[in-house]
């Protein structure tokens, strides 16, 4: 489903050059659940990112569902980010003067989906995350386990076939966090694939196959 | 989309009441001024012209300068008007000054010696009495009509029909008084004027300038220098549409009379009065409508300071939204929309404002004139689409600055 071959990111600061990424090559199977561990700076978020379409690699290519991405314009990748993917961040990133109803609704709008539709679509995604009684809350209001869950709900709500985690449980307490990976899996389990960045070993346990990070390289 | 955008834009206003509330206060005062002025001297400039136009819009005043040594007679006249298509009425006019005695009074008036036509072309209407008739002036009879104006400050009253009246000690009757005129022009200076017969008043002058040979002078010299013909008449079109063709066809009449010498007479048209009025009050309302936009400006600066500022607070949530699958137009109509309506509702402000503003001029000001301050609906029009012109060329650049900003960029902001 994914596959990256011989990916590159250099980021430049001052004269210094930082290879982030330095020659990644990794595939994703559908339904897969994969974990990715690395030290702090080894390059995982701006895997993610690429991954997620949020960026594009310097060098080497990506393909989602066997077409290179690198050949996307600016709003084709909008569109697959919207369509295909959903990405859950560490830090929530809910928008805080909308309700988490109206957050999880936000994708939708993007689309162009019905109103009717909508409210269908956002029932589901906040009922399945155990969060539909919340639903008119302002983020600042609700517990961070609940803002995850939040989030959760607006990366689903599109019903995408590729789910992106970069550390979604690294803000929480570890039995909430578990309570998340709860979560994971169980739409891992109704056939989403799923790439999941930690810290945690034991979250890490939690996924089919784990891949590790250092200095931008894949080294297990 | 552009619904929804318009519902986050109203939301994102609602956020912080007080900074949109100061923002649109540039929109508020610049429409506000815009709307004000323009209309009080498009107001002002309506009332002027009316006046103008009620002077008579279809009338032509002739001047002969030079009459070749043949002068203008009243067949002349009648013969111009009777070649003409577009002219309906001309008067002859002469005007030369009296004293005229009441009692142990006198006063200085303006005798102005005319025919029956003279009052259509002015649109007088009778107090008392009745105008000059063609046989006053057949007749050379001494009589008389007054303005109302002349018999109140003479006699205190305007029934003075069937009295006498010495003028430069030559008894005239007097045979009708005007009815009071109303409006700007006619307040404008205490000029005092009677009305007598042209035939009259021109011998009356040949006589005066004759001198002591005044007996030879009458009908028998054919080419007397006193009797030196009309000078100066007015010509009235059938329509005021037709003033133009009027003007045209008179022209070509007196060329004909004068031996083709343009010089030899001019023509003045009323209508070009009133268009140079109407010219020196767009002007001037362009100038004040200038004024006001630059206010406008200077509150688009506001709003375009303002988008700014709320573009970087918001930088997250704009990574967030391009996160989810918001494309660059999205954004760009978001901030887009967000400043066009800071703009609109503004503007909507301004316009309440000012409809405040000239209410209170009406109350005020306009109570004791005839001129009432209202709406010229063009400004009001003129106001939304400078406003939404404002909004749009001010909020573009902080809306593309919005749109193109990199997800990972926007999301990495603190
Ligand atoms: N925009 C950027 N400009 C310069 N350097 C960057 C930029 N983004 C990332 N880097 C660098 O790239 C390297 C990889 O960063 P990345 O965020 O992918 O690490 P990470 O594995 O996610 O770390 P963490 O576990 O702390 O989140 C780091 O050395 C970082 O300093
Ligand atoms: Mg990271």
């Amino acid at each position: 489903m994914l596959q990256l071959v011989d990916v590159y990111k250099i980021y430049h600061v001052g004269d210094e050059e930082v290879r982030a990424l330095d020659g990644v090559s990794l595939a994703v199977g559908a339904g897969e659940f994969l974990g990715i561990v690395g030290p702090s700076g080894s390059g995982k978020s701006t895997l993610m990112h690429i991954l997620g379409c949020l960026d594009t690699a310097d060098f080497g290519t990506y393909y989602l569902d066997g077409r290179p991405v690198e050949f996307y314009s600016e709003s084709q990748l909008a569109t697959v980010r919207n369509e295909q993917i959903g990405f859950v961040f560490q830090s929530f990133n809910l928008i805080g003067h909308m309700t988490i109803a109206e957050n999880v609704e936000l994708p939708l709008l993007y689309r162009g989906t019905k109103a009717s539709e909508r409210r269908e679509l956002v029932h589901e995604a906040l009922s399945q995350v155990g969060l539909w009684e919340r639903r008119s809350h302002r983020p600042n209001s609700v517990s961070g386990g609940q803002l995850q869950r939040a989030a959760i709900a607006r990366a689903i709500v599109t019903r995408p076939s590729l789910l992106l985690g970069d550390e979604p449980t690294g803000n929480l307490d570890s039995r909430t966090g578990h309570e998340i990976m709860e979560l994971f899996c169980e739409l891992n389990a109704r056939g989403r694939t799923i790439v999941l960045i930690t810290h945690d070993q034991s979250i890490a346990k939690r996924t089919n196959r784990v891949v590790h990070i250092r200095d931008g390289k894949v080294v297990a | 989309m552009l619904a929804q955008s318009v519902r986050t834009a109203l939301a994102a206003i609602g956020a912080n009441k007080m900074r949109a509330f100061l923002t649109m206060l540039g929109i508020i005062i610049g429409v506000t001024a815009l709307v004000v002025l323009v209309s009080l001297v498009s107001s002002a400039t309506r009332a002027v012209t009316d006046e103008i136009s009620s002077l008579g819009n279809d009338l032509l005043s002739v001047t002969i300068r030079d009459d070749k040594g043949k002068p203008l007679k009243s067949a002349d006249l009648a013969q111009i008007a009777q070649d003409s298509t577009s002219i309906s009425l001309i008067a002859p006019v002469s005007t030369s000054s009296a004293t005229a005695k009441q009692g142990t009074s006198t006063y200085s008036l303006t005798l102005t010696g005319t025919t029956n036509a003279y009052f259509w072309i002015m649109g007088s209407e009778l107090a008392e009495g009745r105008f000059l008739l063609d046989a006053d002036l057949k007749n050379n009879t001494s009589v008389l009509v007054l303005s109302y104006e002349t018999a109140d400050e003479i006699y205190g009253r305007t029934d003075v029909v069937g009295l006498e009246l010495a003028l430069d000690g030559v008894k005239y009757l007097i045979i009708g008084v005007l009815a009071e005129e109303e409006g700007l022009m006619t307040s404008m200076g205490d000029n005092y004027t009677a009305y007598v017969p042209y035939t009259v008043l021109e011998r009356a002058t040949s006589a005066a300038s004759g001198g002591g040979a005044s007996g030879m002078s009458g009908a028998g010299g054919g080419a007397s220098s006193g009797a030196s013909g009309i000078t100066s008449f007015y010509a009235a079109a059938k329509e005021a549409d037709n003033i133009d063709l009027a003007e045209a066809e008179l022209t070509a009449s007196l060329l004909g009379l004068l031996k083709g010498d343009e010089d030899a007479f001019s023509i003045r048209n009323n209508n070009s009065l009133s268009e140079t009025m109407a010219s020196v009050t767009d002007t001037f309302a362009l100038l004040l409508g200038a004024i006001a936009g630059i206010s406008l400006l200077v509150g688009g600066i506001g709003i375009m300071n303002i988008m700014l500022v709320s573009v970087t607070e918001r930088t997250r949530e704009i990574g967030i939204r391009k996160a989810v699958g918001a494309k660059r137009l999205a954004i760009t109509l978001q901030f887009l929309i967000e400043a066009l309506v800071i703009c609109l509702i503004g503007c909507a402000l301004g316009i309440v404002f000012s409809g405040i503003i000239l209410g209170v001029v009406n109350l005020t000001v306009g109570a004791d004139s005839s001129t009432t301050y209202s709406f010229s609906p063009e400004v009001v029009i003129v106001a939304v689409g400078f406003s939404t012109f404002i909004g749009v060329a001010f909020g573009l650049y902080p809306a593309n600055k919005a749109a193109r900003m990199h997800p990972i960029d926007a999301l990495r902001f603190e």
